[in-house]
Parts: C-alpha cells; sequence; structure tokens
C-alpha cells in the first residue's frame, strides 16, 4: 500500500521548532539541566578520553626508550600496577589529611572524577562523577588541591553526577575574607574572579579565604590568591581587587566534595 | 539530506566541542560551522530542521547556560541563512569565513541576552571578546572543515561554479 507523505510548510517547522526551543527555555532549569547532564552521563567515556587528551597535550611527556614487545608489555604492566598503588595511596593520603585537620571532625569528604571541564570566558563548570552521592546536595563546597574551587549546582544521584559552578563562573557569589576585611568575591568568567569597591589596597600574592557558611563550611578556606590591586574606576579611592583560583582548575582530575553533618 | 549521517557527524562534533575542546579557554565553535554548512549546501527545509537540531546539541553541551537559547538562536540565523543562500550565494571561502563570523556573533549574542532575560543569567564582564574570538576562530577553521563534512554527507560542493 502506498503511503502518502505528508508534506510540512516551511513555516509551520520553524512555527514548532521554535516554540519546543521555547518549552526548553521556560522550563525549569533543574529539569532541562538533567538533560546536559544524561548527555555527560552516556558519553562519558568520549568526553574523559578527550580532556584526557588534551591534559596530555598540555603536559611535557619524557622520551620512552625503545624496548622489545614482551619487554614493553611486561613493563607497562608493571606500570599499571605501580600505578594502581601510587593512586591508592594518593587517594588514601588526600582522605586521611582531611580527615585528620581537627576543625572538620565528624566531617565526610566524596571523592569525585572530573569528567568534563568547561572554562570559557562565558562560563566555568565543571561535571563529576561521583562514586558516593549520598548527603550531596546543592551547595556543597567543592575542594581541589585542597582549596575551594566552588559549588555542587546539581546533583544527579541516579547516574552519579553532579555539576560544580565554579568560583570564577559569573553566577559565582562568595563571602570572602582577604587581609582582615570582608567582602563578596564575584566570578569575572575568564578564570578569574573580582571583589570590587574595596577600602584599603592589598598585596599581590595575598590569600584569599572563603568564609565559614553554617552547615556546609566549619573554617575558612583558601579559596585563591590576589593578582590585581587597581583603583575602582568611578571612585577612585576604593580598590577592585582580582582573584586568580589557588589551583590549575584547568588541570584538575579529581576533586572532593565536603559534607557537613554525614548522615551514618 | 541523508539524516542517518547527519546525526552521526552531529554526535561525534558536540562530543569533541565538550570534551576535547572544553578545556581551552578560546576555541571555535564546531557547531556554529556545521550550522553555516547545512544552511548553505541544503534546500530550505532541511536547513531549519538541521540548524535547530544542532541548537538543540549546542544547548545539551552548552551547560552551564540553560537549555532552549541556543536551539532559538541557531534555529532562527540557520533559517535566516538559509533564506539569504536563495539569494546571494556564499560559495567562495572568503564569503563562507564571513557567514561563520557573522552568524556566531549574531547567535552569541543572541543566546546570551536570552538567558539573561528569561533565566536572569549573569553576563561575564568579557562577553564580547570571548564571542569575538570564538567567530574569529570558526571563521578561520570553518571553510577548511566544509570538505570533510561533504566529503561525509555525500553533498557535492563546487567553490568556484556559478549556481
Amino acid at each position: 500500500m502506498a503511503r502518502k507523505r505528508k508534506k510540512v510548510s516551511r513555516r509551520m517547522l520553524f512555527t514548532w521548532f521554535t516554540l519546543t526551543g521555547c518549552i526548553f527555555l521556560f522550563a525549569p532549569q533543574n529539569l532541562t539541566s538533567k538533560f546536559q547532564l544524561a548527555f555527560v552521563h552516556v558519553f562519558r567515556w568520549p568526553l574523559t578520553i578527550g580532556g584526557n587528551l588534551v591534559m596530555t597535550a598540555q603536559t611535557q611527556q619524557p622520551l620512552a626508550g625503545a624496548v622489545s614487545r614482551s619487554e614493553t608489555q611486561y613493563l607497562n604492566y608493571i606500570a599499571n600496577l605501580e600505578e594502581t598503588l601510587a593512586q591508592e595511596r594518593k587517594k588514601f593520603k588526600k582522605l586521611y589529611e582531611l580527615y585528620n585537620t581537627h576543625v572538620w571532625e565528624g566531617t565526610d569528604y566524596a571523592l569525585a572524577d572530573v569528567i568534563t571541564a568547561t572554562v570559557d570566558g562565558s562560563g566555568n563548570e565543571l561535571t563529576i562523577d561521583c562514586r558516593k552521592t549520598t548527603g550531596m546536595a546543592k551547595g556543597q563546597f567543592v575542594l581541589g588541591d585542597e582549596s575551594i574551587i566552588g559549588m555542587i549546582s546539581d546533583v544527579f544521584p541516579q547516574i552519579s553526577k553532579a555539576t560544580v559552578d565554579l568560583v570564577t563562573d559569573p553566577k559565582s557569589r562568595m563571602p570572602v575574607k582577604i587581609a582582615e576585611f570582608k567582602s563578596i568575591m564575584k566570578g569575572s568568567g575568564n578564570n578569574s574572579a573580582k571583589i570590587e569597591m574595596v577600602k584599603n589596597k592589598v598585596e599581590v600574592g595575598e590569600n584569599v579565604f572563603a568564609l565559614k557558611k553554617p552547615g556546609f563550611l566549619d573554617a575558612p578556606m583558601v579559596v585563591g590568591k590576589v593578582s590585581e590591586c587597581n583603583r575602582n574606576q568611578k571612585n577612585p579611592s576604593l580598590w577592585d581587587i582580582t582573584v586568580v583560583p589557588a589551583c590549575n582548575i584547568e588541570q584538575l582530575e579529581d576533586v572532593a566534595v565536603i559534607i557537613m553533618n554525614p548522615q551514618k | 539530506m541523508r539524516w542517518f549521517r547527519f546525526a552521526l557527524l552531529i554526535l561525534a562534533v558536540t562530543v569533541l566541542q565538550k570534551g576535547l575542546l572544553a578545556r581551552w579557554s578560546s576555541k571555535p565553535d564546531l557547531l556554529v560551522i556545521l550550522l553555516v554548512f547545512f544552511a548553505i549546501y541544503n534546500n530550505t527545509s532541511d536547513a531549519i530542521i538541521s540548524s535547530f537540531t544542532i541548537g538543540f546539541a549546542a544547548d545539551l553541551v552548552g551547560s552551564p547556560m540553560p537549555m532552549g537559547p541556543q536551539m532559538i538562536s541557531f534555529g532562527l540565523f540557520g533559517t535566516l541563512l538559509a533564506y539569504l543562500h536563495r539569494v546571494i550565494a556564499i560559495k567562495r571561502m572568503p564569503y563562507q569565513a564571513l557567514a561563520i563570523f557573522v552568524t556566531s556573533i549574531l547567535t552569541g549574542f543572541l543566546t546570551h541576552l536570552l538567558a539573561y532575560i528569561t533565566k536572569g543569567e549573569p553576563v561575564a564582564a568579557n562577553i564580547y571578546a570571548v564571542v569575538f574570538l570564538t567567530s574569529l576562530y570558526s571563521s578561520i577553521v570553518g571553510p577548511f572543515l566544509f570538505l570533510p563534512s561533504a566529503w561525509w554527507m555525500r553533498i557535492k560542493i563546487n567553490r568556484f561554479g556559478r549556481r
């Protein structure tokens, strides 16, 4: 039986697709962000490989000597074992250090691997793969190389994924302490953050600390360093401070989520 | 239009954009390049469908941006470009580069504007520089990516002949 092909006009096509776009646009963001996380979950393998390739390209590799195939196989096997042992030791050391800081008694940490890191000027975000999502919630602080790098913006426990809004993201607002005064640090997008309208000049290289936040952070922790301190353009008696993250976020492979008062 | 090949191409490019290119601060937008490619080398109906589909793919990997703005802006400017191509042929490489540059700038600004208006997304201070640099890189790389894309889609492109 011959099927009659229904022809849809271009105008109708355009209208229907625009409507679909509007539905996505006006739907709650916590719902639509699940689509984005699901995509990362489904394609986590090629995405991780892509990220690793970039990190490898950015790191100088030592030259390896030429050896026979069986020897290479054996050496690779040993190297893999050593690497696994080193990774486990690193993980243990990291957790040991975190758990043995007295102010963090009773705090739990969820180690997570970084799947994708978006660090362009318009948005700064990590998608992380957590083995343990129990107790994880929006607003929890995330550590990278022992410094605060951002906060959890969304958790998808069904697929063990979460997104992290970095401190450099334009959406980020974080109460901080620098020298002896407190202020709000705003992300500016280009791998830096700003503290505006400060009364006193601050030395370049000074540490910036995230302030305590009950239920999320029990003690101030380093978040970045001052990279510039310039006079405010509108009010020259005040200063604008540029802060860069305390670690190289682009090179992060794993992070730790601080879970205060974990459920036992 | 070979839709299966189209789906595979978009998927590959989307994964490449999110995985390999996401860690670079300045990079070309491969999806915009494909948007211009399909708007130029397809009939208008197929160009409309492909523009919105590419926009949807860009939204999927556009996090932390909300979903929707890229689908609308890609769809709108892809459709406009397809109609424009019926009047002005965009066949030579410099014109293609110019088309990619302009489309990238327009989609970039409309995306951020829509996100700002509807979701109150704060706009980065250096957004003009980011959009400009992305458009510039895309326009430089783009025309060279048209050949492999055309080969994959089995589309014959004639850069020097008449329409």
